[in-house]
Parts: C-alpha cells; sequence; structure tokens
C-alpha cells in the first residue's frame, strides 16, 4: 500500500487538535493563572498535604498552562 | 540532593523511551564507475528523435522523444543516455518514461561517474523488462540544466535589453546510431538577432516559425554517433534569470498548537549580464514608472495555500516592510505574499532573506485508519515563487521537522503520470536527524531530504510522510514541566522541614 493510498484511505479523520488555536491563549492563560493561585496558596503552608492539594495541581495546571501560552504566543511547540 | 537525583534520573529513564527513529527510505543510489575508454555497445539504433528544446525560462528544458530499436541477437534492458561532459554536471531533475507505458511510471535511471577524459558521460535506463530483438520502445526522456545560457553581452547598461546565448549541437548527444533527428527550439520572444544556420539539409534550416526555430530533420544514418555540429543562439531575454543558490525549507509539524509551521530561507542571485555603469536611481525610478522590461529582481510573487497566515518576510537587516499580504478564502483561492527585496537585484547581485507563514493542520495531517498512533502528513514539497521566467535553484534541502518522539518515518513523493520537474527517490539524499528547539526534551525528529538542481517546475509536488505518534509522545512536554515544579514543590516542602535553629537539642 502506497503512502498515497494511506492518506485517501484517511480522508474521514483529519487531524484536529485538542483545544483550537483560538482558544489557546485563553486555556493556557487560565492555567497559568490557577498554577500562579495554587502556588500560592502552598506558599502559605508548606505541609505534606499541601503538597497533595496544592503543588500536584499547580504543577500539572503549570505545565499544559505554559505548553498552551508558548503556543498561543506563535511558538508552535 | 540523592532523592532529586535519582528523581531526575527517574524522568530521563522515561523520557528517552520510544524515542528511537527510523527510516526505511534513506536511499541513494551511486554512481557507477565506468572505465575511460567506455564505448557502449552499438545493441540499439535510434530509429527517430525529437529533440524539444525550451529556451522560454531561466534554465534549459529539454524534452527528446526516440524510438529505440533493438539490433542485436539478445533481448536487452540497459539503454545508454549520452550528455555532453559540459551539461553533465549541470543536469538537474532526468527522468525517462516509456512512452507506451505512461502507466508504469518513470524508468529507473543511474548516473555514472564523470571522467573528465570523454566527450560524453552517460545515464544508465533500465528497461522495466528487457527489449526482444527487433522490438522497439518509445522513450520520453526529459531533463533540466541549470545554468546552461551565458548572457551576451556579459554587462549592460542598466536600461538595455539582455540578450542570453545558447550552445548546442545540431545532433542530439546519442550513444548509438540515429536514422532521422530534429531538434526544435522554443524561444522566448521573436527578437533573435543571432542564430547559426546550416546546410545539412536541403531548403533552409532551421525553419522558423513565429518563436519556434526547428533544425532538421536530418538523415543522420550515416553520421557515427558522437559527432557534433555547433550551433549558437542569442536572443532576446530582458527578465532576471533567478537563481537560488541555496533554499532550506523547514515544515514544522506541532500537534499540541494544531500548527504547520512553514519557512523558507534563500540564497538568491542573478545570473543576468552584470551592470556596465553604477547603479543610477534616477533611471530605476523612470523605468518603474513606464514599467518597461528590465533585466533586475524588482519583485516576487508567492502563492501560498488557501488559510495561510501570520506570513513574516525578513533579511539580515531586519523586517523588510515592502512586502503585501492578500489572504485567500479557504478553501479554494489562493493567499498571495508579493515580496519587494530592498533594492532590485541586477545581474551578479545577491539578496538572502528569508518568509515564513503558518497554516493549519487539519489540511495536511490525518490519523492513519488501523492504529490511533499513526499519522499521515501531506505537504508541497517546495513552494516558492511563481514567475514566468523561471525560477532554478542549484540545492535545496527540504526538512520536515515532526514532534518530538515521532519514530517510524516514511516518506514518498508524489508522482504523476507525465513530467513534473521532480527528481526519482535515487536522486534525493534522505536523512533522519534530530532536531532542537523550544521546550524540547529528546529533539524533534527531522525529515531532512536534499536535492541538487531543481527548477520550479516542481512547484506544485506533493510529499507524503508518515509516522507513529503515542499519547505518551504527547504528553511528554507538559509531563516534563509538571516534573520540574513538583520537585521544587517538594524542595520546598523538604528545606522547610529542616530544623536549623540553635536552640540546645
Amino acid at each position: 500500500m502506497s503512502l498515497n493510498q494511506v492518506w485517501e484511505a484517511a480522508s474521514a479523520s483529519p487531524y484536529s487538535p485538542l483545544i483550537a488555536k483560538d482558544s489557546q491563549f485563553f486555556v493556557g492563560f487560565s492555567l497559568l493563572l490557577a498554577a500562579f493561585i495554587l502556588t500560592g496558596l502552598f506558599g502559605l503552608n508548606r505541609s505534606f498535604t499541601s503538597i497533595a492539594l496544592f503543588g500536584v495541581p499547580a504543577s500539572l495546571a503549570f505545565g499544559f498552562g505554559a505548553v498552551y501560552m508558548i503556543c498561543a504566543v506563535g511558538v508552535y511547540v | 540532593m540523592r532523592p532529586l537525583s535519582a528523581l531526575t534520573a527517574l524522568c530521563g529513564l522515561f523520557l528517552s523511551t520510544s524515542s528511537f527513529v527510523c527510516a526505511d527510505s534513506t536511499s541513494s543510489s551511486s554512481p557507477v564507475a565506468l572505465p575511460s575508454d567506455f564505448k557502449p555497445a552499438q545493441v540499439f539504433k535510434n530509429i527517430n528523435l525529437v529533440r524539444n528544446t525550451n529556451l522560454e525560462k531561466s534554465y534549459l528544458r529539454e524534452t527528446i522523444n526516440v524510438v529505440v530499436e533493438n539490433v542485436a541477437k539478445q533481448a536487452q534492458s540497459d539503454y545508454y543516455l549520452a550528455l555532453p561532459s559540459d551539461l553533465y554536471d549541470k543536469v538537474g531533475v532526468l527522468e525517462v518514461r516509456d512512452k507506451s507505458a505512461p502507466e508504469k511510471g518513470r524508468l529507473n535511471v543511474q548516473a555514472t561517474e564523470i571522467d573528465p577524459s570523454r566527450d560524453l558521460q552517460y545515464y544508465i535506463v533500465h528497461f522495466s523488462e528487457p527489449l526482444a530483438p527487433s522490438s522497439q520502445i518509445i522513450l520520453g526522456i526529459s531533463y533540466s540544466v541549470l545554468n546552461s545560457f551565458s548572457p551576451r553581452p556579459a554587462a549592460i547598461k542598466q536600461m538595455d535589453r539582455q540578450y542570453l546565448t545558447y550552445s548546442f549541437s545540431a545532433y542530439a548527444p546519442s550513444a548509438y546510431t540515429t536514422v532521422t533527428q530534429k531538434t526544435k527550439l522554443k524561444l522566448p520572444s521573436t527578437n533573435v538577432p543571432e542564430y547559426t544556420t546550416t546546410d545539412l539539409k536541403s531548403g533552409a534550416d532551421p525553419e522558423r516559425l513565429g518563436t519556434s526555430y526547428t533544425y532538421g530533420p536530418y538523415d543522420t544514418a550515416q553520421v557515427a554517433p558522437g559527432t557534433s555540429y555547433p550551433i549558437v543562439v542569442r536572443y532576446e531575454f530582458t527578465k532576471p534569470v533567478i537563481t537560488a543558490s541555496l533554499l532550506e525549507r523547514d515544515l514544522e509539524v506541532s500537534h499540541w498548537g494544531g500548527n504547520l509551521a512553514t519557512e523558507e530561507r534563500y540564497w538568491l542571485r542573478n545570473n543576468g549580464s552584470e551592470l556596465l555603469d553604477h547603479f543610477s536611481r534616477v533611471e530605476w525610478t523612470l523605468s518603474s514608472y513606464q514599467q518597461l522590461p528590465s533585466s533586475s529582481i524588482r519583485e516576487l510573487k508567492y502563492p501560498l495555500k488557501p488559510g495561510s497566515v501570520d506570513p513574516y518576510f525578513i533579511d539580515d537587516i531586519g523586517n523588510v516592510s515592502t512586502s503585501r499580504y492578500r489572504p485567500g478564502t479557504v478553501p479554494s483561492r489562493d493567499a498571495s505574499l508579493e515580496l519587494r527585496p530592498r533594492f532590485p537585484i541586477f545581474g551578479g547581485w545577491n539578496y538572502s532573506f528569508r518568509v515564513g507563514w503558518n497554516n493549519d493542520l487539519s489540511t495536511f495531517l490525518r490519523r492513519a485508519v488501523g492504529s490511533s498512533d499513526s499519522y499521515v502528513l501531506k505537504v508541497p514539497f517546495i513552494e516558492g515563487p511563481k514567475a514566468s521566467e523561471g525560477v532554478q535553484y542549484e540545492k535545496v534541502v527540504v526538512r520536515v521537522i515532526l514532534p518530538e518522539g515521532a519514530r517510524n518515518v516514511r516518506w514518498e513523493m508524489l508522482d504523476k503520470a507525465s513530467s513534473n520537474g521532480l527528481p526519482s527517490s535515487s536522486q534525493i539524499q534522505a536523512e533522519v536527524s534530530e532536531h532542537r528547539t523550544f521546550m524540547d526534551t529528546l529533539g524533534r525528529t527531522a525529515l531532512s531530504l536534499t536535492v541538487v538542481g531543481l527548477t520550479d517546475e516542481a512547484r506544485d509536488s506533493q510529499i507524503v510522510v508518515t509516522y507513529d505518534y503515542s499519547l505518551w509522545d504527547g504528553l511528554r512536554k507538559p509531563v516534563t514541566i509538571t516534573a520540574g515544579l513538583f520537585t521544587v514543590f517538594v524542595a520546598a516542602w523538604a528545606v522547610g522541614n529542616l530544623d536549623v535553629s540553635i536552640k540546645k537539642r
């Protein structure tokens, strides 16, 4: 099967990203803001429970937020 | 520090899994070495040969249709295609097709090593099946030759008309005896101040009809193969001879951003007549106002795919503001990017610049059927400016930058039933490497395709790339950043727990 046939066969499934280009800034900014607030909350009480309660969600929000924010400003990673 | 380094090592272990990259198409057939006194065995005869030479563009485009007969007693499968030594190393894309079976595509052609002691150099055309004795095959041979014209005079005034000369042999170069042959020249204008006339046939030679000049037909059954009869044509070509000594084209796929970013870097040169005097701004303004034809590159028109956005045009100094962008309408009308370089590029002058733009990835990328982790990408091989005078590329490096962790990269150039100026896969040097840029941990998988000698005829060609890319590969970036920040939190907590008081324990 030639690669062009693979392309033709896949005509029904064009790739669509999870977050459309127009929403990248909103999603990225919201996640980074959430990460900022959660980090602040962690800073108030640096206990082991705070890591689970604020640290983990803040890290996740920062990880995904940073990726969407860099895409939103035109550096498509 | 120990838990931190252990965590880092663990991260590294996770991240380096599934980073193996392979490509099955890293092929380039090496030229065959022939002995210096090599002469192909006279096992074929060219019954009829028609050569169409197109001089309308800034590069030479030749199409030779030849009826070949096997005159040997055994079946033959290798045909030696001869070209003069001075043309051989300038030949861009060469393709040979069996005209009676166009559905079989192009025939396999192998280059031979250049031997300066020989007048003729050879390509070996391998037939798809051996040609039986006394049977015939019609070959359609087409190729482009870069930098084959020389400007005469070599230096002109700014407002002067430009003339190019082209030298060739009235007898088409061949390794075998040719019974009849003719050459049709297609010139860009009727202003042809000089051309060689011959007495090789009765009547006028060449026969002229508008911008077409026909040399022949000649009865050359008694003429030894390899005999040449020099012809020189000098014609008006008041257009730039646009040559890109190097074009680097990057196509960057972003799954997270849903974007295909294209950037092209040009090292451009005008190979036309040089300026006799200094550049005159007054004369230039006058000729621009009157829209007189000029041998300089005034403007480059760049059609882009519908839906192209965020175009930029920069050179060594910075942004070039003399450009205009007209966005097209999706899906039918092309966008158009009109670039005016900082200065008109006259003969012998250089200009290097870069242009880039973005497209939505959904038009170019699909999920392959049957596997959720396989993707298929179809992108234009080269785009480049569209000019009536043509653009020749001495070297083109197309880099398809896939997301981090993409593997099992396979590629294919889409061929058409007729000649399309595309190189065969043996003329393309393919290499899979790593490309590191923003937010990368392992580096992205980059497929580089290098072609030497290409023309803008290949503008509409497409390349299909398939690759595997799992969900974990996609999550690598956010997970790395998440792990980084999480480490900071854990470190903050651990440091906070240290008892550094000076009280008595």
